[in-house]
């Protein structure tokens, strides 16, 4: 009888003790995984305006700043510069926009005016006006950013490159 | 495997030993659900803990961050908003709890020798739980922790000669800011926690030395005869107590959909300060010791208080538990109590009675509501109140603070040569307004217009025929509007005021558009103007108000009616400048935006890391 009793107290303790670590569990746990559930850091736009067509010129690339405003978890923050990039308008006004970041190593490439060719100052790395890998050790072409012209404003879908 | 590894543990650390000690603890008398309190504390000590920990990885301690942060735990995680309930509330739980342990020992007259310092022990983990409450209070940095806590740390103040020392050291500064928080952090969540595990240790160390101490009049046989193992026969108690607890106050975290976050602490605001109900008693007692006396509340009688919980096992040495042998003590701690609640009803009953602090309480519930939706957009770096700067209602009602409320009263505080604005705009003002302009609330004397001899419901119908012109209006009845229209259209209105065409003149006001948004704007520029009350006006014109200003002031204007949708809570179609006025990136950015359109946008544009 009593050895029944104590049975009986010794698993309802388990039951109701782990039913109730289980609750006090469940919505710490659900907070704690949070930054799976949401993105805490992001850009507040898509497309970001990096000025007016008629501010590039066309053949010569343009290295111009990406600014936008950031959110970063409870804070806003605006006028912020996320970073730069090549802008080459073509003769039929379309747009190749890249990277400023070798696809080697991250460096920061240059335009060398002299030999029409970016260059990465790093390990050599060569690409033509359009991106194309030349010679270097970069794995790929130059990234590109999508594109869009609205209203004479050129729009840049900026992220960065992993 | 199994078996080998926890034989390796065992020799290791003879753990099952330890086991055996602390669970087989034998309990003299047997088990009995009143000294399940002790060990429901520790429970809701360590759910403190982790509801803490888990917050704290959220929570930042500085001036600029904190209201954010706990508004993002509060607003955009997807359960901080009950972990924080069930911090916020387990405190209160905790004191509850507390102060029922500690009755619960001394009825049992448990703190007589050799428990002494057993109930000693116990005092000071009671005044940990204040600090914790205290220190806690303020983390949020919203008005209410921010002004609570002034008072606190000016009662710190008040202590003889060192008081001062003390308070600059506690705040970090001789006035809040940074360090202010950053030391409320660490002494919350380091310093109380450790030593409070310190003096915990001590308090359940001495209660196993010592054992429990039975009701008074179980005979010496029955606790030498029945002797119950602490687990499972009183651990079985104590978790069914422990998870009864818990649904209480996760219930009422639901019930109250969690703990209250009012606006961002603004030094500039005069806020009505009140601490946590549980300091509430002190508070009131402050009321009682006026100029000189101060200290007598804030120094002299706590401190008295708890030297007397102190000595209580040094001065009660009567060997006899039987409440009968100890009716000096009982009363003086039962008046202790009896004072204590007095004093914490009259303080509650006087704040319910008192009309003008429920009005503040409506606003700050507003406020705070206003600053929640303010701050989905993301709060500038320069800290929680300048999600304000931008905000039209908050610059109008700077505006009608200053230039209007002289003239117009407004929840019983202004001027009474124009009319009440108390609920301005609501079915209630314009209604009554028809029912008599005569009236104290309105034009008084100078009411022209002659008191609308219809049936109420007719007034009703009529006035929500006028507002209907204004838009925005909550619960919109089309019956209503279609007969109130025909009663102002084809009535008697017509023959005084214009109607239909914006710009027409009459003997009064041209009610076209009335209460709407440009209507009000060129009625506050002119008054005067042939179209309103021309010769008879008596309201100075505000011209000299920028576009801007006079936006502002409109619609904190249409936020006074109780019967309008709030500004933040419309789509916002109307209103792209919202949001836009903190820098000329923004302005285009967001020009063509508005509240929904950015917030969806942001829906949308999160998944994209940068």
């Amino acid at each position: 009888m009593e050895n029944s009793r104590r049975k009986f107290l010794k698993i309802a303790s388990y039951a109701i003790g782990g039913t109730l670590a289980a609750g006090v569990a469940a919505p710490i746990v659900g907070l704690a995984v949070h930054p799976w559930l949401e993105e805490t850091v992001y850009g507040t736009e898509d497309f970001i305006n990096i000025g007016k067509l008629d501010d590039f010129p066309i053949g010569v690339p343009k290295k111009t700043t990406i600014t936008s405003s950031k959110i970063d978890a409870w804070n806003i923050f605006e006028g912020l510069v996320m970073g730069s990039v090549w802008v080459v308008r073509r003769e039929d006004n379309t747009l190749n926009v890249f990277s400023t970041n070798c696809p080697h190593l991250g460096c920061g490439i240059d335009w060398g005016a002299d030999v029409n060719q970016f260059l990465c100052p790093c390990h050599g790395g060569v690409f033509d006006v359009n991106g194309r890998k030349i010679s270097g050790p970069s794995p790929r072409d130059l990234y590109a950013f999508d594109t869009k012209i609205e209203n004479n404003n050129v729009l840049v879908r900026y992220r960065k490159f992993a | 495997m199994a078996n080998k590894f926890r034989e390796w543990i065992e020799d290791r650390t003879g753990l099952s030993n330890f086991l055996k000690v602390a669970l087989d603890e034998p309990v003299h008398g047997g088990a009995k659900w009143s000294y399940v309190f002790g060990s429901g504390l520790v429970f809701l000590f360590i759910l403190q803990v982790v509801t803490g920990i888990i917050m704290a990885g959220f929570y930042s301690p500085s001036s600029t961050s904190a209201w954010g942060s706990v508004y993002y735990i509060q607003e955009k995680t997807s359960f901080g908003w009950f972990v924080r309930g069930l911090h916020h509330f387990g405190s209160s739980a905790m004191i509850i709890l507390a102060i029922v342990h500690m009755f619960q020992v001394f009825i049992f007259g448990a703190y007589k020798k050799p428990r002494e310092l057993n109930w000693i022990s116990g005092v000071i983990l009671l005044l940990f739980l204040m600090g914790f409450g205290l220190t806690g209070y303020l983390l949020p940095w919203d008005q209410k922790g921010y002004w609570a806590t002034q008072v606190a740390t000016n009662i710190i103040g008040t202590i003889p000669i060192i008081g001062d020392y003390i308070k600059i050291i506690h705040q970090g500064g001789s006035d809040y800011g940074n360090f202010t928080l950053t030391r409320f952090y660490a002494i919350h969540t380091f310093l109380l926690p450790i030593s409070l595990l310190f003096f915990l240790f001590i308090h359940i160390l001495l209660f196993r030395k010592h054992g429990v101490t039975p009701y008074w009049k179980t005979s010496e046989e029955v606790l030498k005869n029945r002797i119950d193992p602490f687990w499972p026969y009183q651990i079985f108690k104590d978790v069914v107590f422990a998870i009864g607890m818990y649904a209480i106050i996760a219930g009422w975290v639901f019930w109250n959909g969690g703990a209250e976050l009012l606006a961002p602490a603004d030094p500039a605001s005069n806020f009505l300060a009140r601490p946590e109900w549980y300091f509430l008693f002190l508070f009131e007692l402050l009321k009682y010791c006026q100029g000189n006396f101060l200290i007598v509340g804030t120094v002299i009688i706590p401190t008295l208080a708890v030297i007397f919980l102190f000595v209580l096992p040094f001065i009660d040495i009567n060997p006899s538990k039987y409440p009968s042998k100890r009716i000096p003590f009982f009363s003086a701690v039962f008046s202790g109590l009896v004072a204590v609640v007095a004093l914490t009803t009259i303080a509650v009953y006087h704040d319910s009675h008192d009309i003008h602090i429920q009005h503040q309480k409506e606003d700050l519930e507003k406020q705070a509501a206003r600053a929640m939706k303010l701050a989905a957009r993301g709060i500038p770096p320069q800290g929680g109140t300048s999600i304000f700067l931008n905000d039209p209602v908050f610059l109008g009602e700077k505006i009608f603070k200053e230039g209007c409320v002289g003239c117009h009263k407004l929840k019983g505080d202004g001027g009474e040569n124009g009319p009440d604005f108390t609920n301005f705009g609501s079915r209630e003002w314009v209604s009554g307004l028809l029912k008599n302009p005569k009236d104290a609330k309105y034009f008084k004397e100078s009411g022209v217009m002659p008191p609308v001899s219809l049936p109420y419901e007719s007034l009703l119908d009529m006035t929500e025929f006028l507002l209907s012109q204004s838009g925005d209006l909550l619960n919109k009845n089309n019956d209503r509007i279609e007969s109130g229209k025909d009663l102002v259209l084809k009535g008697n209105c017509v023959i005084c005021h214009p109607f239909g065409d914006k710009d027409a003149k009459k003997m009064a006001p041209n009610l076209t558009g009335y209460l709407s948004e440009t209507w009000l704007k060129e009625f506050i520029r002119n008054p005067a103007d042939l179209k309103f009350y021309g010769a008879r006006n008596k309201m100075p014109g505000f011209d000299k108000f920028s576009e801007r200003e006079l936006d502002a002031l409109v619609q904190y204007l249409l936020t006074l009616s109780r019967d309008r949708i709030l500004v933040s809570e419309k789509d916002g179609e109307k209103r792209p400048y919202l949001f836009g006025l903190s820098s000329p990136r923004t302005m285009t950015d967001f020009k063509n935006s508005s509240f929904v359109i950015l917030q969806t946008g942001l829906e949308t544009t999160k998944r994209k890391s940068m």
